[in-house]
């Protein structure tokens, strides 16, 4: 187990790291995301104070439906991403990382709306579970047929042991799957039915693997303060036509004077895994930095994300200097690894 | 959990293993070190006779967690190394004080040995 924003996580179960990413790919795996938090936002202000302090636009989708979105800070900089579950017209489940519930609290009671808003964490009150891969549905489905059927970024409720329970169509691992918010006093339980429905448990260790071959950001690393969603490639999750939100200025201006860097795959020959804050050198001149690396299992060879000068064109050789030694790498267009 | 710590081999205090065979010391890392490391996906072996420095960085395993030193437990001329590793770097998780072996050094000074520990003070270092 290691801390992780406040909480006690597994890296890995005893099956290991490998073994718990290649059940992703190849079956299912269950992965306790309940560090990630979960804000009650509802009233009649709740859909206004959403369009005004995040990125993406709610009109864009219905009740009923997902979202992933960004909150930014006034410089333009990702303070937070965030999936939103839009539960019923004025009530949604708003779920930032592990460590920035209370940022997101603050940001939506600081939007100056007309209607009432209510915005409370209710983090503690329940458990996430994300059940992926390719036959996450088929192993869930003894155990809630409800949530196995869920559509992608579609939220559905369903009922566990009698209680209710909600599932949406989203994750983390570039797999199809379902994650289900279950009330606390059913968690354990919850935990249970899955594994023996023949589902691996699978840790922090694999969830960043997958999410890496995926070319899915990680707040932190890809995502932070300096780091806008332009300079992540991220831009699809920004709306311009819906008007006003916090950061919106300061990303016009980035647009209009160009950006730099950006995010991009890096693919290495050989093992070694490359690591954040390592180099990337192009014709020996430093062009950029590792935001994260590490050994693809799906691939067999290094991979890394990296920020690098808008220059450093996909298909370009560059070596990254692991600790001294100089590993060949191809800028690659990402994900890594495509679903299925 | 119960760590394999076997008795005729010679420690590090920090986590390699020794093993000598006739004035030459094979050396890899112990069932505790692969344990905490976690799945290991590469290993840097020393080159074939350059010679290293007891306690210095001889060697580079990298798991999906982190990278780690593997420092040599004796001074001497690498003499042979497992370049098995390069596309199994699992053995190390699968079987640290056999086919895991990472490098055979020859021994410059027999008394270094005497500096490492025994199986028995070995595992008292690791219990805790």
């Amino acid at each position: 187990m290691v801390p992780f924003g406040g909480w006690e996580m597994p890296l890995s179960y005893p099956g290991g790291t490998l073994a718990e990413h290649r059940a992703c790919r190849t079956d299912a795996a269950v992965f306790d995301v309940s560090h990630l938090g979960t804000v009650r936002v509802s009233g009649a202000g709740a859909l206004e104070a959403l369009q005004r302090a995040l990125t993406n636009d709610l009109q864009r989708i219905e009740p009923g439906r997902a979202q992933y979105t960004h909150l930014l800070d006034l410089d333009g900089s990702v303070l937070d991403d965030i999936i939103i579950w839009w539960l019923q017209p004025e009530l949604f489940h708003i779920m930032p990382n592990a460590s920035n519930t209370q940022r997101v609290v603050t940001a939506l009671q600081g939007t100056g709306t007309a209607g009432p808003t209510s915005a409370v964490d209710i983090t503690d009150q329940r458990a996430v579970l994300a059940i992926q891969g390719p036959r996450a549905r088929e192993r869930l489905e003894p155990v809630t047929a409800a949530a196995a059927s869920v559509g992608r970024f579609q939220v559905a409720s369903f009922e566990f042991d009698g209680v209710p329970c909600t599932a949406a169509g989203t994750g983390y691992t570039g797999e199809d799957g379902v994650e289900c918010a279950v009330p606390s006093t059913v968690a354990g339980r919850f935990w249970e039915a899955v594994l023996e429905a023949g589902v691996e448990p699978a840790g922090l260790g694999a969830r960043d693997t997958l999410r890496l071959e995926a070319g899915l950001p990680l707040h932190g690393h890809e995502l932070g303060p300096g780091i806008t969603p332009l300079n992540a490639r991220l831009g699809w999750v920004i709306s311009w036509d819906k008007g006003d939100f916090t950061g919106r200025e300061a990303l016009e201006r980035q647009q209009s004077r160009g950006v730099d860097p950006v995010l991009k795959g890096i693919a290495v020959q050989g093992r070694r895994p490359p690591r954040a804050g390592q180099d990337v050198l192009e014709n020996h001149t430093r062009v950029g930095t590792v935001s994260s690396g590490n050994y693809s299992p799906t691939l067999g060879h290094g991979i890394a994300l990296a920020f690098l000068e808008p220059g450093v064109a996909t298909g370009d050789r560059v070596e990254i200097d692991a600790r001294g030694l100089l590993l060949d790498g191809q800028v690659v267009e990402l994900p890594f690894v495509k679903r299925r | 959990m119960g760590m394999n710590v076997p008795d005729d081999l010679r420690y590090s205090a920090d986590h390699e293993w020794a093993k000598l065979e006739d004035g030459r010391v094979r050396v890899g890392i112990t069932d505790y070190a692969q344990d905490a490391l976690g799945d290991i996906v590469y290993v840097q072996v020393p080159e074939l006779g350059s010679r290293v420095e007891k306690r210095e960085t001889f060697s580079e395993v990298e798991s999906t967690k982190s990278v780690s030193d593997i420092y040599a437990p004796v001074s001497g001329t690498i003499t042979e190394v497992n370049s098995e590793l390069a596309d199994s770097p699992e053995r190390l998780n699968e079987d640290p004080y056999g086919e895991g072996w990472i490098a055979v050094i020859q021994l410059e000074n027999a008394s270094q040995l005497d500096d490492l520990l025994d199986a028995e003070a070995y595992r008292e270092l690791t219990s805790g």
